[in-house]
This record gives C-alpha cells, sequence and structure tokens, in this order.
C-alpha cells in the first residue's frame, strides 16, 4: 500500500482548521512539499494550484472537496469530520486513484428475455443499433413463438436475425438486480453466476387465455378461436349446426381478440348448413379491418346477439344459453351444438419483478403512463414489452419494440446528466437514498453508495430526501439552491413569490407563456426542478424564510410522472407542512401544488395572476 | 433558375407528434433528419388539443408535444422546415429527389423550426411520410346539423374550447352536453367503415373534464359500442359510467329546437324520443390525409382497401408513420414514428455499408 500524504490546500472554508491536527487526527502525515507516493488534496482537481497538479501527476490522488465536506458548524465538529474525510479519502488513494464519482460505464451488451415476434424484434433491434445482444428463449429455438403470434411473421424475423445475436436456448430468467453497471442478472442456464446487462428487455412469449368469458362451460363443449379448424364443422343434412361464438359475454375483450372471432365466426358460417350466432356485449372493431370484418360477417348469415356484461345464464354446461336482447326487449335462447370462445393474449408476471429495489410495481399501478410508452418503464434500462405489457399482436409489437430500442440506445451510449455525486463523510449508510430513488439507480456496494449511470434520470429525489445532506449533484445540493434562491428573492420586489417548476410539465408552460410575451408579476422568481421530487420540505421552508409570500410547485398531473411519484411526494410534503402554516400566521394557499401539463398555459397564467392579487393584497 | 440544394439522410413530411418522434427517435439512433411542415408552425393537430387531466391524468398524451418540440429543437441531428410543401419527387440512385416549394405565410413563430425562403432540391435516402390523417368533416354528415343549429360542435371545436377556457364555469356553461359518436366512422353511407379507434376514448375525457369543471352539468353520450383503448382506460369504465349517461342509439337527427339544438334518437323497440341539449358534440374521426392521393402520386406510396397510406407493397425507401397509416392516438402515432425511424435508419445503413463496400 503506497503512503499517503495530506495535501493542504487552504480554502476560504477551511482557514480555521490546523493542517497538522486534521493529518494527525486521520492518521496521515501532512505534506511538506517532499517526493509523495499518493496524496489527498484538499480541494477540487480543477481549483488547484497549477503547480501542484504539475507536481502530482501520475500519483494515486484523492481530489477531496474538503471545505464542502466538512459545512458548517463548530469548529471542533467540522475538525472531527474533516478527519473522518481526509481517512476515507486516503483509504481510497492508497488503493490507486479513483474517478470522482462512482459511475461505471454501464454495460454495452443487452438480454432480450423471452421469445415470440416482440422478443425477436427487440433483438434485431438491439443488434441493429451495434449492441451485443443476447436472446434467452425458453425453448429450443427463436423460431418457435408464443400462443398468440403469427408464425409465419416470426419465422421470417427469425431467418433475419443477425448473427451476432447469441441464442441461449432453454433459458429462464430467475432472477434480475440492477447495478452500477447495469443489471446483474441470473439466467437458469448459467446456475449462480449473474451476469452483466446494460440494459433489459422482457418479452416472454404470450399465452392465450380464455379469461373473458362466463365460467361454468363444459370443456367438452367448448373450443378456443386459437384451436378451431372450421373443417370439422358441418350440419346434416336435413337441419342446421348451430355454434355460439362468445366475444366478450362476461367483460368486453380487446379489438384484436375480438377481430379473431369475428374470422373465426365468418369461417365457420361459410361452411355447409352451420348457423353461427356471436354473443358478446361491445363489439370491439377497433383493430384495423374490425368493421369490415363484422360487416362481412352480417352478411354472410352470423346472427348478432348482443348481452348485457356476465347476463348470459347457461345450463348443462353452456348446451342451453338463454340472454335477454336489448334491441328486442325480449329473451332469446340458443342451444349450441358447440362453443367457440375468444382468447386474449397474457403472459405471466414474473414474481421478482416486484422487488421493490428494481422497480416497484407502479408500472401495474399507472399502467399507460404516457411518459413511459413504448415499453419503457420508470428503470430505465428496463423495458416490459408485449403480452407482459398487454399490446395487441402483431405490428404493434414491433413499433414498441423499435421505440423502446432507440431509447435504450440513447442511454447506453450517449447520455449527459449529472450523476450524483454522495459525500462519504456525510453519508450515515441510511439507505434512504435506495429505497426512494424511484428508479432504482443506487446500490450500497461495501463502503459507499454506487449508482447506476443509465438509470439515474436526474430527478433529485434522493438528494430531497438524505437526511444527511450527502447527496450533490451539481446544483442540487441544498447549500447550492438556497443561495440561488437566496439572490433571486432578494432581487425580486415585493410581494416575493417562488415558483418551481417541473421540467416535463411546468417549464415547458412557463416557456411557452414566456415566448407569447406573457408578463409574469415581478416579485415572482420561477425556479426550474428536472422533477417534483425534489423538492423538500427545507426547500418550502428556506423560500418562505427568504421572503416568499407564496410558494407554487407546478408539477405533473398524478399518473403522469416520468419518476412515477415524484409529484405525489411533493404534494404531501406540501399537505404535510400546513399545520405548521397555521403557527406561522401564514394562510393555508401560502404554499400550493398545480397539477399541470405542459400544454395547460392557460391555467399556470391563471393560477400565478391569482396568487399574485391575493399576496399583494396581505 | 437553379434551386437551393440540401441533402438530409432522412426527409420526414409533417411535424406533427408521428413526424417529431420518427426525427427525435432517428436522432437518438445517430441518424439526421429534416422535417418538412406545411403550416407556419410544428405541432399538426395536437397543438389544438386541450390536456383531459381530472384528478389524474387521462394519458391522453396532448402534453408530450411539448416534450418532442423541445427535443426536436436542441437535437443537432434535426433540421426544421416550416411553410414547406413537396410538390414533386423522384427516385434517384438509391434514394429520392424532392422539390420544395414555400408556402404563403411564413413567418418566424414561436417553436423551433424556420420558414423555407425558396425553391429548395432536396436529396435524401429515405422518406418518411408522417402527414396525419384528416378529421372527418361534419357538415358531410348535414342531418346532424353542424353549421346550421346554433350549438352543435365537432370534437376539434370542443377540444379548442376547452383548452381556452371557453367552456367552463368562467364561459359557456352547458346544463346538458350530448357527444353523438361515430360522426364519419363506421358508416356505410359515406363509405368510411372502418372504426377511428380514438374517439370513445377523447370524447369520453372530454366528457369527464365537463362533468368536472360544471359539476352540475349533466352528459350523455350516444354510442354504437364502446372501443377499447388502453388497459387504465378499461378499469375506468365502470366509474365513468355512473358519471354519465350511456345511450346505445345512434341519433337520427339534430335539429334547432326551442332556442338549443334538439337530439332526435330511438331506444330499442321504443318510439322516437326528442331530447334538447344545451350543447351537442360530434365525435368526428379520422379519415385518410386529404393530400393521401397527390403524396400517392408524389412518391408512388400503397394505399390499403380505406385509403390510408401503407409501408408494405410501396415503393423503396418511402416509410408511413403514424395516422397517414389509419387512425391512431396520439401515443400510438408516437411509438409508431419509432418504428419508421427504425425502418429508414436500417436502409439509411445498409445502403452506406453498400456504398462503401
Amino acid at each position: 500500500m503506497a503512503k499517503v500524504s495530506l495535501v493542504w490546500v487552504a480554502t476560504p472554508g477551511l482557514i480555521d482548521l490546523d493542517p497538522a491536527l486534521v493529518a494527525k487526527a486521520a492518521g496521515m502525515s501532512l505534506d511538506q512539499g517532499g517526493l509523495l507516493e499518493a496524496a489527498v488534496v484538499t480541494t477540487s482537481l480543477e481549483q488547484a494550484p497549477k503547480q501542484l497538479r504539475q507536481r502530482l501527476v501520475g500519483l494515486p490522488v484523492a481530489w477531496l472537496e474538503l471545505a464542502a465536506e466538512v459545512g458548517g458548524g463548530p469548529q471542533a465538529h467540522r475538525l472531527a469530520r474533516a478527519a473522518v474525510a481526509v481517512s476515507r479519502a486516503a483509504g481510497r488513494a492508497a488503493k490507486g486513484t479513483l474517478p470522482p464519482v462512482y459511475a461505471p460505464q454501464p454495460a454495452q451488451s443487452v438480454l432480450v428475455a423471452g421469445a415470440g415476434f416482440g422478443a425477436l424484434a427487440a433483438a434485431w433491434e438491439a443488434a441493429a443499433l451495434g449492441h451485443p445482444v443476447t436472446l434467452a428463449t425458453p425453448f429450443d429455438d427463436a423460431v418457435q413463438a408464443g400462443a398468440d403470434d403469427d408464425p409465419e411473421a416470426v419465422s421470417l424475423l427469425a431467418a433475419q436475425l443477425p448473427a451476432q445475436v447469441e441464442l441461449v436456448p432453454h433459458s429462464e430468467l430467475t432472477r434480475l438486480i440492477g447495478g452500477a453497471g447495469g443489471f446483474n442478472v441470473w439466467l437458469s442456464t448459467n446456475g449462480d453466476a449473474p451476469q452483466t446487462y446494460g440494459a433489459v428487455f422482457l418479452a416472454p412469449p404470450g399465452e392465450l387465455a380464455v379469461g373473458c368469458e362466463v365460467d361454468g362451460l363444459d370443456p367438452a363443449l367448448c373450443c378456443p378461436v386459437s384451436e378451431l379448424n372450421p373443417e370439422d364443422y358441418e350440419g346434416p343434412q336435413d337441419g342446421w349446426l348451430h355454434v355460439a361464438v362468445l366475444a366478450g359475454t362476461a367483460e368486453p375483450v380487446p379489438s384484436y381478440s375480438f377481430s379473431a372471432a369475428l374470422e373465426a365466426a365468418l369461417a365457420l358460417a361459410r361452411r355447409p348448413r352451420v348457423q353461427v350466432t356471436l354473443l358478446f356485449s361491445e363489439a370491439r372493431v377497433a383493430a384495423p379491418g374490425g368493421e369490415k370484418l363484422f360487416r362481412d360477417c352480417r352478411e354472410a348469415g352470423v346472427l348478432m346477439a348482443r348481452v348485457e356484461p356476465g347476463k348470459l345464464s347457461l345450463r348443462d354446461g353452456g348446451r342451453e344459453l338463454a340472454w335477454l336482447d336489448p334491441l328486442l326487449g325480449e329473451e332469446l335462447e340458443l342451444a349450441p351444438a358447440a362453443l367457440v370462445l375468444a382468447q386474449q393474449a397474457v403472459a405471466p408476471r414474473p414474481a421478482w419483478l416486484d422487488n421493490d429495489l428494481l422497480i416497484k410495481p407502479w408500472d401495474e399501478l399507472v399502467p399507460d403512463n404516457p411518459r413511459l410508452a413504448g415499453g419503457r418503464t420508470s428503470r430505465t434500462g428496463l423495458y416490459l414489452t408485449g403480452a407482459l405489457r398487454g399490446t395487441a399482436p402483431g405490428d404493434a409489437r414491433r413499433a414498441e419494440a423499435a421505440s423502446a430500442a432507440a431509447a435504450m440506445h440513447e442511454v447506453l451510449t450517449g447520455k449527459v446528466v449529472p450523476m450524483p455525486v454522495v459525500r462519504d463523510s456525510f453519508c450515515a449508510s441510511c439507505l434512504t437514498c435506495v429505497r426512494t430513488c424511484p428508479h432504482g439507480a443506487p446500490r450500497y456496494a461495501g463502503e459507499h453508495i454506487q449508482c447506476a449511470p443509465a438509470a439515474c434520470v436526474a430527478c433529485g429525489a434522493c438528494a430531497a430526501e438524505c437526511p444527511a445532506e450527502a447527496i450533490a449533484p451539481p446544483g442540487w445540493g441544498n447549500p447550492e439552491m438556497f443561495s440561488s434562491l437566496e439572490w433571486g428573492l432578494a432581487l425580486a420586489p415585493e410581494p416575493k413569490m417562488v415558483l418551481f417548476a417541473c421540467a416535463a410539465s411546468g417549464m415547458p408552460a412557463v416557456a411557452s407563456l414566456s415566448a407569447q410575451g406573457h408578463e409574469w408579476p415581478a416579485g415572482l422568481v420561477i425556479y426550474p426542478l428536472v422533477c417534483a421530487a425534489r423538492m423538500s420540505q427545507l426547500l418550502l421552508l428556506k423560500s418562505l424564510e427568504l421572503g416568499a409570500k407564496r410558494v407554487l410547485v407546478a408539477g405533473c398531473h398524478p399518473g403522469n410522472c416520468r419518476s412515477v411519484t415524484g409529484n405525489h411526494k411533493a404534494m404531501a410534503k406540501i399537505t404535510s407542512l400546513s399545520g405548521d402554516l397555521a403557527a406561522l400566521g401564514l394562510p393555508p394557499e401560502a404554499m400550493e401544488f398545480l397539477p399541470l401539463a405542459a400544454n395547460q398555459t392557460r391555467e399556470l397564467a391563471q393560477k400565478v395572476a391569482a396568487m399574485a392579487q391575493a399576496a399583494g393584497e396581505e | 433558375m437553379t434551386n437551393a440544394q440540401l441533402d438530409t439522410p432522412v426527409l420526414i413530411l409533417g411535424g406533427g407528434v408521428a413526424g417529431l418522434a420518427a426525427a427525435v427517435d432517428l436522432a437518438r439512433r445517430g441518424v439526421a433528419a429534416t422535417i418538412i411542415e406545411r403550416e407556419p408552425r410544428l405541432g399538426g393537430r395536437a397543438s389544438q388539443f386541450c390536456c383531459k387531466a381530472t384528478e389524474a391524468c387521462a394519458r391522453c398524451g396532448a402534453c408530450r408535444l411539448g416534450e418532442l418540440l423541445v427535443q426536436a429543437a436542441h437535437l443537432p441531428q434535426i433540421t426544421i422546415y416550416t411553410a414547406a410543401l413537396a410538390v414533386a419527387a423522384q427516385p434517384q440512385g438509391d434514394g429520392w429527389r424532392v422539390e420544395l416549394s414555400p408556402q404563403p405565410g411564413g413567418e418566424i413563430g414561436p417553436g423551433p423550426g424556420r420558414p423555407l425562403r425558396e425553391r429548395t432540391t432536396l436529396n435524401t435516402q429515405a422518406v418518411i411520410l408522417a402527414v396525419g390523417g384528416e378529421a372527418f368533416n361534419p357538415a358531410g354528415k348535414t342531418r346532424f346539423g353542424h353549421g346550421r343549429v346554433d350549438g352543435v360542435f365537432s370534437a376539434l371545436e370542443l377540444e379548442a374550447m376547452l383548452s381556452q377556457g371557453a367552456l367552463g364555469p368562467d364561459g359557456l356553461a352547458p346544463a346538458k352536453v350530448a357527444f353523438i359518436q361515430c360522426v364519419g366512422s363506421r358508416d356505410a353511407s359515406l363509405g368510411r367503415l372502418w372504426c377511428s379507434r380514438v374517439c370513445c376514448g377523447y370524447a369520453l375525457r372530454m366528457g369527464r373534464v365537463i362533468r368536472k369543471l360544471l359539476p352540475e352539468s349533466q352528459v350523455t353520450f350516444f354510442h354504437m359500442d364502446v372501443q377499447d383503448y388502453g388497459r387504465a382506460w378499461e378499469d375506468e369504465l365502470p366509474e365513468l359510467r355512473k358519471q354519465m349517461r350511456f345511450v346505445r342509439a345512434m341519433p337520427g337527427e339534430v335539429t334547432a329546437g326551442d332556442g338549443r339544438p334538439e337530439v332526435t334518437y330511438a331506444l330499442a323497440g321504443e318510439q322516437a324520443i326528442k331530447e334538447g341539449f344545451d350543447l351537442v358534440v360530434l365525435s368526428v374521426g379520422l379519415g385518410p390525409p386529404n393530400g393521401a392521393s397527390a403524396l400517392g402520386e408524389l412518391f408512388g406510396a400503397a394505399k390499403d382497401s380505406d385509403g390510408f397510406l401503407t409501408t408494405d407493397g410501396g415503393p423503396a425507401g418511402v416509410f408511413v408513420a403514424g395516422a397517414a397509416a389509419g387512425p391512431r392516438s396520439l401515443n400510438e402515432s408516437m411509438v409508431h414514428g419509432g418504428l419508421a425511424a427504425s425502418q429508414a435508419a436500417s436502409r439509411v445503413a445498409s445502403l452506406t455499408e453498400a456504398r462503401h463496400g
């Protein structure tokens, strides 16, 4: 191990500290200008004097912004914090140099776990973008597809799969944990050894389920649409064969599944002496060609029977059906010789997916979040596609894979966001950041917190929650935010007001209003945030302390937050402070959350104007 | 006179959500693109849409346009010309040679992009047609009284009214509102035999916004079938059925009654009813783009049986994105733009590879 010396650069925040005492407390020698093996320097590389930098070239050096690490308070406390910070940095310097931010480059490789059209499309897209791709399929080969796929389209796509896609057959994903370089993945074919991938697509093969029809049907009578062979159906010479197609009688089925049922009904109706009755609660004709198919069925003699959801009564396992026809207002009956059942594509959700450190089960709570369209999840780098997400089979899955792959490529190659810097000497390893981060970025890795660069979207939720104020990415730390707020409010005339605006909703609305020449009240300070999640109670109270009469936080509507719950968190903080506002003699509207969409400029302008008027009257 | 010359790997016709999403996805893939927008400003139809959130986000996707515009303005790979129209196109070598003509009214407006100033010849390897669909003109369905009967609006007009705040406690405050679905969709008499996919979603969402703005109001939803519109949507339907009156009937006509429009409809097995409403909204469907035939001739793009443009069966290097290829919601159009971006990028890559051996 190298002998580490303390190189003291007396920056303004360190004036009152004795370098010799710090070095002694940290168990190191203080640099006297001699030869060095390794060093801890008390300032950043950028701020160090040029001569010092030249002197330290090639040595393992920990550049430590000591003034920021020690903070304020009594001198004895600051001395103790300095000693801890220096000795921790010395430990790292002794091992050699280390990057200033614990952010390893994400792995470039991509895992596609699943099978079928969506999985192949994702593998094709990722390979076309130059990433090494592993396709882990539960089947023998790539051509085998999910029950909901068109086998022809799948084999066509499998034939186009580039050679650099490594196919791992008979492989199941058993465990997935987000790591600093991406994801640590356990595959059943690899035993206990995890492998690291920069991004993961989960596209399990779809299954076809008949969950949408009534219970109590005799299986001997039933045939799911996918297993139907119309050739088997033919009426007797002297009569009719009655077949009922159940297409969403308990509750409506998705339009792709209704279209499949229509095709089955049409094929059956063209058989000799077969009378088909289609029973449904809603005619879901939104799939391409659905309306024409519906009309073709009617022209081919299919009887259309609408039933109230769940009001189809059956006897003898389905050999006798009865329902109230809403058009005729009459009770109708049918004794079908066979029942054909519509099916929906589903995929079992892996139990480990709800591992709350990887991805919280929010994507179930907020499905269709428009910011997470196209297969994205709140965990950047993890994509859920196909039947697992409820995407209709066919082209929609191709588009979903293409859209997700482009987002993934951007994350793995060209992402520039400020990464959180965890100040070791402040960090109490309480893991609040690990629990708070909606994107699953921070991990506790032995001695310190590590963040996955691909996962971080710089929302600042961690910095808002960290009780030790140990997270200080550029512009996020409380000291920086407080001082810029102070400058802004000092210049603003009375009544002073602060608008914290989320970059996804509040800021675009502010920008488009400003572009239209909107005149903001003179006392309004607009403070952009990446996400409302960065709001802390401290920041809210600091605004009031600095003289603001009103604080408004403009964030996304519930269910529309890129960081899933950033807006909820901000709302909760404001609500929890309402009692304290009364104690301070302030009206409850002194702090408010405004749910806003980027295009709701009028609402924002009205709210700010009303706020300015109320603040002016006080 | 010789035209100005431009070269671009991918030309995107249309600066609505599908075209913008395609350009952003191409930039993510490291491919440069040029967007040509006919109007003086970007955004297409989505720029008229209101936010449909009530207590929570309604997941309509209208707010994502702002995000796309910011991205498009900042990505160096994207070039944008507004007030520009493609007037001629011919295949040349591996790609296309497209003549662009400036359109009148091209002032520099707010938002990204600058107007095209002169006739320009543009050489490109791939073309993405993201020209959007055409909303049905409700005047084509004369018996619903649009343009004749006061108080009858198309859903697009309602979008604009809601986003400008013209409807609500401070403006027009109708006590009874009717939505008539499938205007220009699923209609054999008009030869429009397709479901427009999006109308159930937008009408019910706007109905809910009206109920929130005017809690005393009554909203009636005349429809044939409620179509599916995402997973969350399905879960919300029971709640919507409590908030609004769902009537499964297609009205026969809308006439001027005693100071307000009257809707004539018949429930199954009953006599026709005349009911007065303060506001009647016609949920107009999406159809093929007006310029589809012109663009079809320009690029030889293939069309499906309904007249929408398709990528399949069309000429090499021409891809279709968004509602030009069939009725699509905003979110679906953006994802579909990503598909066209993928197809165009792989064509550009294979041409570049072929050229450099």
